[in-house]
């Protein structure tokens, strides 16, 4: 049965191309990216349960990183800037999350807050690098001789990038720092008189989360092929947030169905501008108050779906 | 602003004066998210949405009823204390066992919802806001001060100590006080922590009422308006959440280049928390298992 619903899932996404029109094969690359920071910050709130609404400006970090690096050095094959992208967000994870760390839930989720508009700032200001509220052009990026020209081309990419990703995090809770950090989910203290270092994993789930995060912002850099600083208000973090709430926490399977949801609701509200923040509230509150656990702990009722989490 | 240097001592005096007077708006922001904290344990987010839509009640009896502002101004109060108990009673009550991350999520989740509804009520323009004070500067000597900001100190700082004789001398203040030291010993002294929570919840939002109303004038009344209350969280981080008088500190005026002058609240945030977690003046709660 597990077998068969992969099978079936892969299918589906791998014959997407074919089936949709190109503006719903845009859509499924978003859907992808947005599930790639959704798993990173499921990885932080999930198993360290620490908030951060800065996620959007690692995001953007990622985002300018790859951009600039595919204007500069056009010759760059795209795992490598995309590499490059992460690590300069894991880098700079690193730098905030050090001194964050230190922090209890509640003034971690400020100080990230805080980080998020530290970052729209900077991009404001470093106008040099940024072109700050003008905007990046992103062009095409090059694997050897192909282009990523055609939203095809990038989807497969995205797919790609984000089915690697999946894998790594399901197995990550199957070595020894994924036992540390579900005992860390369970327990702080008793993860700790265990002699699980705190402070250590907590920074590791930090950077991890900062890593999956850039890459994700390298390929929306690729994939929407123009940025600007003001894609990643804080609202785009709390849309991260309501996705991980929506999915379920510490569900990798959650993590990609609360970003289908959010994403694909976020695209049909469009034309309701108005209202979209209206919605997105009343989802929070109610799935806060009646779902607790997001569609993944529904989910996990149904048998075959079961194991995949 | 910024070139502290050639700024003459006059011009220096109104620069204070006026950051005094958006720093006591902070303060009262503080302080309702200090009251809610140390009720619940729990940030409220929707603080300064709660905030704005009270004053844009006040603002729309205002245009109605043409009425005098003292008017607007208690119907803003009674619009703020029915929506924290309404809040209270119908969203925040049925999380009472959720953990502060729960609770977060679901205070975002209405600071959303109240500001998106007020853009749909009362759209997302600015509209100017009468004020208590005349706009004639105070002229003593070389010194010109608004009167605006003295009369934001000085209702502040008035507010600020009732809330303090609240807390001290009344047998709510004191139950108030007794649930945020220990819950479960507060119930066995059979105060109805409930009733603790709803109070909470009512005083911190007419707070904010009043503080809305205050700044209204000099910010503009707009659906943006609860953004006031990001600076409370960092005049609460700086005065330590949990401790009253530490809520008042943050004081002090910010005069920087604009380019940089939104980060500088987060950038004194950080900075406080990674020095001393606890607040300036607040300490570090041990945890029991």
């Amino acid at each position: 049965m597990r077998h068969a619903a992969l099978a079936t899932g892969a299918a589906v996404v791998v014959g997407w191309p074919w089936a949709a029109p190109p503006y719903f094969v845009f859509l499924a690359s978003l859907i992808a990216i947005n599930a790639i920071v959704a798993i990173g910050l499921n990885l932080l709130s999930g198993y360290t349960n620490q908030l951060s609404f800065g996620h959007a400006g690692f995001l953007a970090i990622g985002a300018y990183a790859a951009a600039i690096l595919t204007i500069r050095a056009p010759a760059l094959p795209v795992p490598a800037s995309l590499l490059l992208a992460g690590l300069a967000t894991a880098a700079v994870g690193l730098a905030l999350g050090v001194p964050c760390l230190r922090l209890e839930g509640l003034y971690l989720a400020m100080a990230t807050l805080a980080f998020g508009f530290v970052v729209v700032e900077a991009i404001l200001n470093l106008e040099w690098l940024t072109r700050g509220n003008d905007g990046l052009h992103v062009p095409a990026a090059r694997l050897g001789p192909w282009a990523f020209a055609t939203d095809t081309a990038r989807y497969y990419l995205v797919v790609a990038v984000a089915a690697l990703l999946i894998v790594a995090a399901v197995n990550i809770s199957r070595t020894r720092t994924g036992r540390a950090l579900l005992a860390v989910r369970e327990s702080e203290i008793a993860a700790q008189a265990s002699g699980v270092n705190l402070a250590a994993y907590r920074t590791l789930a930090f950077v991890v989360s900062a890593f999956y995060t850039g890459v994700a912002g390298g390929l929306f850099a690729l994939v929407v092929g123009f940025l600007s600083p003001d894609s990643f208000d804080v609202f785009l973090s709390v849309d991260f947030v309501a996705m991980i709430i929506v999915g379920g926490l510490g569900s990798i399977l959650g993590s990609v169905v609360g970003a289908a949801v959010i994403t694909a609701l976020n695209d049909s509200l469009a034309g309701f501008q108005n209202y979209r923040p209206l919605i997105f509230g009343a989802i929070l509150v109610t799935s806060m108050l009646f779902m607790p656990g997001g569609i993944a702990s529904a989910l996990r009722k149904i048998p075959s779906i079961r194991r995949l989490r | 602003m910024g070139e502290g240097d050639s700024m003459s001592p006059t011009a220096l005096v109104h620069v204070v004066v006026s950051g005094l007077a958006t720093g006591s708006i902070y303060a009262l922001m503080a302080i309702s998210l200090v009251i809610i904290y140390n009720a619940t344990r729990t940030l409220n987010f929707a603080q300064g949405e709660m905030l704005m839509v009270s004053t844009f009640i006040g603002w729309t009896a205002l245009q109605v009823l043409d009425a005098p502002l003292v008017v607007a101004l208690l119907v803003a109060v009674v619009a703020a204390a029915l929506l924290g108990f309404i809040l209270e009673r119908v969203v925040i009550r049925h999380a009472i066992s959720a953990t502060h991350f729960d609770v977060l999520i679901i205070t975002l989740g209405l600071s959303l919802m109240l500001r998106s509804a007020a853009g749909v009520i009362w759209t997302h323009d600015e509209f100017p806001f009468p004020s208590f004070f005349s706009n004639r500067p105070l002229v003593v000597g070389p010194i010109r001060v608004a009167p605006v900001s003295l009369g934001i100190i000085g209702a502040s700082l008035a507010l600020m100590l009732a809330l303090a004789a609240l807390f001290r001398w009344t047998r709510l203040g004191r139950a108030m006080r007794a649930v945020a030291q220990n819950q479960r010993a507060a119930r066995l002294m059979g105060i109805s922590v409930e009733r603790v929570y709803s109070s909470s919840w009512v005083i911190a939002s007419v707070v904010g009422a009043v503080a809305g109303v205050l700044i209204a004038p000099v910010i503009f009344l707009s659906s943006k308006m609860g953004l006031v209350a990001i600076n409370g969280f960092t005049a609460a981080v700086l005065g330590g959440f949990g401790s009253m008088p530490g809520a008042v500190e943050n004081l002090a005026p910010l005069y920087l280049p604009a380019s940089i002058k939104h980060s500088v609240p987060f950038l004194v945030m950080i900075s406080i928390l990674i020095v001393r977690p606890g607040g300036v003046l607040g300490r570090v709660a041990r945890r029991k298992v």
